[in-house]
């Protein structure tokens, strides 16, 4: 019964360093929102209201988990994970199709995103499986094959959906966990070589528009299409931001609609835009700061199960962070990788503010489990 | 539990502290240079780039593709493209909308042009993407522009390809029209579709959409204030659609056409060896050009509502009481079922009475005693009457359907209705309320519940010309690449088998043969040397209450009350090879209003029949004497 005891040490313990991080980010998500979309005249509820809405939702979600032993949640880890394929699956036969893709699955009114959901689900399916079959050597390549099917399923549904970069964070986080928990060096070389031998392969099964958006990445000169067009307005919009910004509200590339997709994929140019260097350099030490909390929570997690999970969801918004901004700054290919808490999106919220509950979940339970 | 915990704090630790510092200084490094390029691109660019984004003078231009052509069987053009001039402005640039009006309505004033603007300016403007304030605008309204571009900021002159429809009316129901995709569209459409691409939006243009619509090509390019191009930052061609070969044969169209225009009707021309559609002509008709030059709110208003409904293709969406018509799909549900003998005899004294109800024939003073072969050829209705209430409704529904009625017949064009065969579990689902014997009477003539599109009328004769295959109608033939190579293949589709025995078929279509050709048939109209056409006329009463008839007779009845005039036909008896539906609203009767079509049509077809053998030989000589 030690995983429902309701301990006061719970709330002596209650990670406020977390809590006040994911706040103040969503804070100044929820402004970036109301910004991006300050000189829209349409008729319907603003972006920034139901973004609030889903943080909202979000943190009732996270408290709840926070409350939850986790390893009771890792318990039914293949439960959830099939649960998020069926999802997954409903979406291929049944989705909601906006701008080409397949992503999303109508519940009464809310559109609902099952691939955000399925990132957290594969952090816990995978610390489950890893946590089952511990082992004091490094793991080797006939050992890794049940996990690679855990992350292959939901990797190719998602992207046939087609949704390149959230398959690609998949696969990542599990390259990620992988090479955490230890991988024999040959099998190493050899998925090295195996995923290298992919990347031909799933040229072909890469949509025309996709295929342009990587051209387009490494040979900016002739870039005449949309790929190019969205990074050449995101990187005039950041870099017009200068060291102060143009002020909130004030960003002539945000307000004038230059911007593609400046709600989601493109919020950190909305931001650096209006806020600077200054804006910006605040905001990634917010990022790395929550960064470098979920590691240390990794590293002094009670067991294995709670350092791998914890340290799967650090890698999860680390490389969410990492890729986004370097897509809006023009280091990496545009593929449509949100930023965490900044971007608008009910589903991506309501995942992350679970996966918060989690990590706050693995950080008070190093005072209460005994050893 | 306890083996775990403590397995777990044991010696891996120690490694996991080792990967966290390979984390940690991976994370560090990734950190600096995210800060760095964020330096690099605000604080050593910075200068540079706020003044592009005061300027944003980076445009991306789609350009648009080249529609498909549209021809018909024998390679003659039925739809082209033309260029369209259009004024347009770019919103980021133009701080006064109503001064910019004001501006040009002046500049247009000294050449005394008229500005032909009112369409209400969409509610979310990108300063990036252009707005259209005249579409297709004749030489001297380009001039004028092009001229004062230096007072018109943001305003250019903007090419791109419109639709010539070659024959105008003549097909416009049936083909349609292209227009800018609509908001609905966009959501449901793909990532290829954007704001201001051009779709089909009716007929052929919108059922071939995806073979004819093209790809979108793009610029980017750089332009001074004055939005003129200073670079070209490069380009990607847009990519043509594919050609369209339809089974029509614009000759017989143009006759139907002829024929019908100034009336309300449509007429169906069908190969009955495999379901091709020759002909298909609706009237009233619209221009479709209307919409190249942005049809006004009020235009269009009156399209979309007009009494006569110009838009509608009736050939497909009409749905008429067939009639007499009917007859023939009474008739051999009588005779497969055993009800009647050819030599049953009925006696027709001009009216059949059913309890209280009278029910008339045409004729007033009755066809006296008839068998099956006369009954047909006179139309006489009281034997059908007698008929249809020995087989019941539900009987005559089951003939209907082999027939192909009642369902749509699947042709590859948009909004095709189902028609009805009524049947008394139809009624009572519809209606909630049981099926009324007398109401199986006026079925057997093709009144009542029964409603028939022209094309399933032209459908059924068609099947029942080629000895019963149900053929699903088809429009297109082929499509082609531009370099002509066909790209597919709309080979025919059966949909179903008409199953009558031989003696039924000899007995009716002898009966139709004689519609036409025999003295007192109703069709003579249609009857021409040589050809054996067979057919049937139909006059479909509007309102079949008994108290208008007095009034019907004399004419004393509005105009859109009158009977519609219905002729079905297919010739020769032997190998039929076209069959042809026409139906006149509100004319009076089919066989001196409907048949007379036909039969010219007829005149058309055979007479280009005629013509064939020698250009065959003409071009075999001439290929020989090349030789």
């Amino acid at each position: 019964m030690i995983f429902l005891k309701f301990d006061r040490r719970i709330f002596q313990n209650f990670d406020w360093t977390l809590m006040a991080l994911v706040l103040s980010i969503c804070a100044v998500g929820i402004l970036n929102i109301y910004s991006a979309g300050y000189a829209t005249s349409e008729k319907q509820i603003p972006f920034y209201l139901k973004q609030i809405q889903w943080i909202a939702i979000g943190l009732i979600l996270m408290l709840f988990i926070f409350f939850i032993d986790y390893r009771l949640i890792v318990k039914g880890a293949y439960i959830i994970y099939g649960i998020s394929v069926v999802l997954l699956l409903l979406v291929y036969i049944h989705g909601y199709t906006m701008r080409g893709s397949q992503r999303w699955l109508t519940l009464g009114g809310f559109v609902f995103q099952p691939s955000e959901l399925m990132k957290l689900t594969i952090i816990i399916a995978l610390a489950r499986y890893f946590d089952d079959h511990k082992s004091n050597e490094p793991y080797k390549l006939k050992e890794l094959f049940v996990p690679f099917l855990i992350v292959i399923v939901p990797f190719l549904l998602i992207l046939k959906q087609p949704d390149l970069g959230t398959a690609l964070i998949l696969m990542i986080i599990f390259a990620s966990i992988i090479f955490f928990i230890g991988i024999n060096w040959k099998s190493f070389l050899f998925a090295l070589a195996g995923g290298l031998a992919f990347i031909p392969i799933g040229w072909f099964f890469l949509k025309d528009y996709q295929k342009e958006r990587l051209i387009t990445f490494f040979n900016p000169e002739n870039d005449p299409l949309g790929a190019g067009y969205h990074i050449i307005q995101s990187m005039i919009a950041v870099g017009s931001g200068g060291f102060f910004g143009k002020g909130f509200l004030n960003g002539s590339q945000t307000q004038l609609k230059f911007l593609p997709e400046q709600q989601t994929d493109f919020v950190f140019s909305v931001f650096a835009e209006e806020w600077g260097f200054i804006g910006g350099l605040v905001l990634i030490i917010m990022f790395m700061s929550l960064i470098l909390w979920g590691l240390k929570i990794a590293l002094h997690a009670r067991d294995l199960l709670g350092t791998i999970i914890a340290f799967g969801i650090t890698a999860l918004i680390s490389w969410e962070v990492f890729i986004n901004i370097g897509m809006v700054l023009g280091l990496l290919p545009v593929v449509g990788i949100p930023l965490p808490f900044l971007s608008y999106g009910g589903s991506a919220m309501v995942s992350l503010m679970a996966a918060m509950g989690l990590l706050m979940s693995i950080n008070v339970r190093k005072f209460i489990l005994q050893r | 539990m306890e083996d775990r915990l403590n397995l777990l704090n044991g010696p891996e630790t120690a490694e996991f502290r080792q990967k966290f510092k390979i984390v940690f200084a991976l994370l560090m490094v990734i950190f600096f240079v995210l800060l760095i390029r964020l330096w690099y691109l605000q604080i050593i660019k910075g200068g540079e780039l706020k003044q592009k984004s005061e300027i944003n003078s980076v445009r991306f231009r789609k350009i648009k593709p080249l529609r498909g052509l549209i021809m018909d069987r024998k390679g003659q053009l039925l739809v082209d493209n033309l260029p369209s001039f259009d004024v347009v402005y770019m919103p980021g640039k133009v701080k006064d909308y109503e001064q910019l009006i004001e501006k040009l309505k002046t500049l247009y004033k000294k050449k005394s042009l008229q500005i032909v603007f009112d369409q209400h300016l969409p509610k979310v403007v990108k300063p990036y993407l252009p707005i259209k304030l005249e579409k297709n605008v004749g030489m001297e309204k380009v001039a004028v522009v092009e001229t004062n571009a230096m007072d018109l900021p943001g305003v250019y002159i903007d090419v791109s390809p419109v639709r010539l429809y070659v024959n105008g009316e003549m097909m416009a129901p049936v083909i349609g029209y292209t227009g800018e995709i609509s908001k609905e569209e966009m959501e449901e459409g793909n990532e290829e579709c954007s704001y201001g691409d051009v779709l089909g939006k009716h007929g052929v243009e919108k059922a071939l959409d995806a073979y004819i619509r093209g790809r979108n090509g793009a610029e980017l390019v750089e332009v001074n204030v004055h939005d003129k191009e200073i670079k070209n930052l490069g380009r990607i061609e847009p990519v043509p659609g594919y050609n369209a070969v339809l089974t029509i044969d614009s000759d017989l169209q143009k006759t139907a056409w002829r024929e019908l225009k100034g009336r309300s009707g449509a007429a169906i021309v069908l190969d009955p060896r495999d379901g091709s559609i020759l002909a298909m002509v609706s009237s009233p008709s619209f221009d479709p050009h209307l919409f190249n030059s942005g049809i006004s709110h009020n235009q269009w208003y009156k399209l979309q509502n007009s009494p006569l409904a110009p838009m509608s293709n009736r050939a497909i969406s009409g749905q008429y009481p067939p009639g007499s018509t009917y007859k023939l799909i009474v008739a051999a549900a009588a005779l497969e079922e055993g009800i009647i003998t050819p030599d049953t005899k009925f006696s027709c004294n001009g009216f059949f009475k059913m309890g209280n109800r009278t029910f008339r024939c045409w004729k007033n003073h009755g066809h006296g005693s008839v068998s099956l072969h006369r009954a047909i050829v006179e139309s006489c209705d009281v034997y059908f009457y007698n008929v249809g209430k020995l087989l019941g409704v539900d009987k005559i529904a089951k003939y209907a359907k082999l027939f192909g009625l009642g369902e749509a017949s699947g042709i590859d064009l948009p909004n095709e209705k189902n028609g009805i065969v009524p049947t008394e579990q139809w009624k009572l689902a519809r209606m909630k309320e049981p099926w009324q014997p007398g109401e199986t009477i006026s079925i057997a003539i093709g009144q009542g519940y029964n409603l028939v599109t022209p094309l399933q009328l032209a459908n059924a004769y068609s099947t029942f010309a080629n000895g019963g295959t149900v053929w699903r109608p088809r429009l297109i033939k082929r499509i082609e690449s531009i370099d002509g190579k066909t790209h597919k293949e709309f080979a025919p589709v059966k949909n179903g088998n008409l199953t009558l025995s031989k003696n039924t078929f000899d007995i009716l279509s002898q009966a139709l043969w004689g519609v036409v050709n025999e003295q007192g048939g109703t069709g003579g109209a249609a009857r021409r040397l040589n050809a054996d056409v067979c057919g049937k006329t139909g006059t479909a009463q509007v309102i079949s209450m008994p108290e208008n008839e007095k009034l019907r007779r004399q004419k004393k009845i509005s105009i859109l009350l009158q009977d519609h005039a219905l002729f079905v036909c297919y010739a020769p008896l032997k190998d039929p090879e076209i069959a042809i539906a026409v139906i006149v609203e509100n004319a009076g009767h089919g066989g001196s209003v409907a048949a007379p079509i036909a039969r010219r049509i007829l005149d058309a077809y055979f007479e280009d029949k005629a013509k064939q053998p020698q250009i065959m030989a003409q071009s075999l000589t001439a290929n020989q004497a090349k030789q």
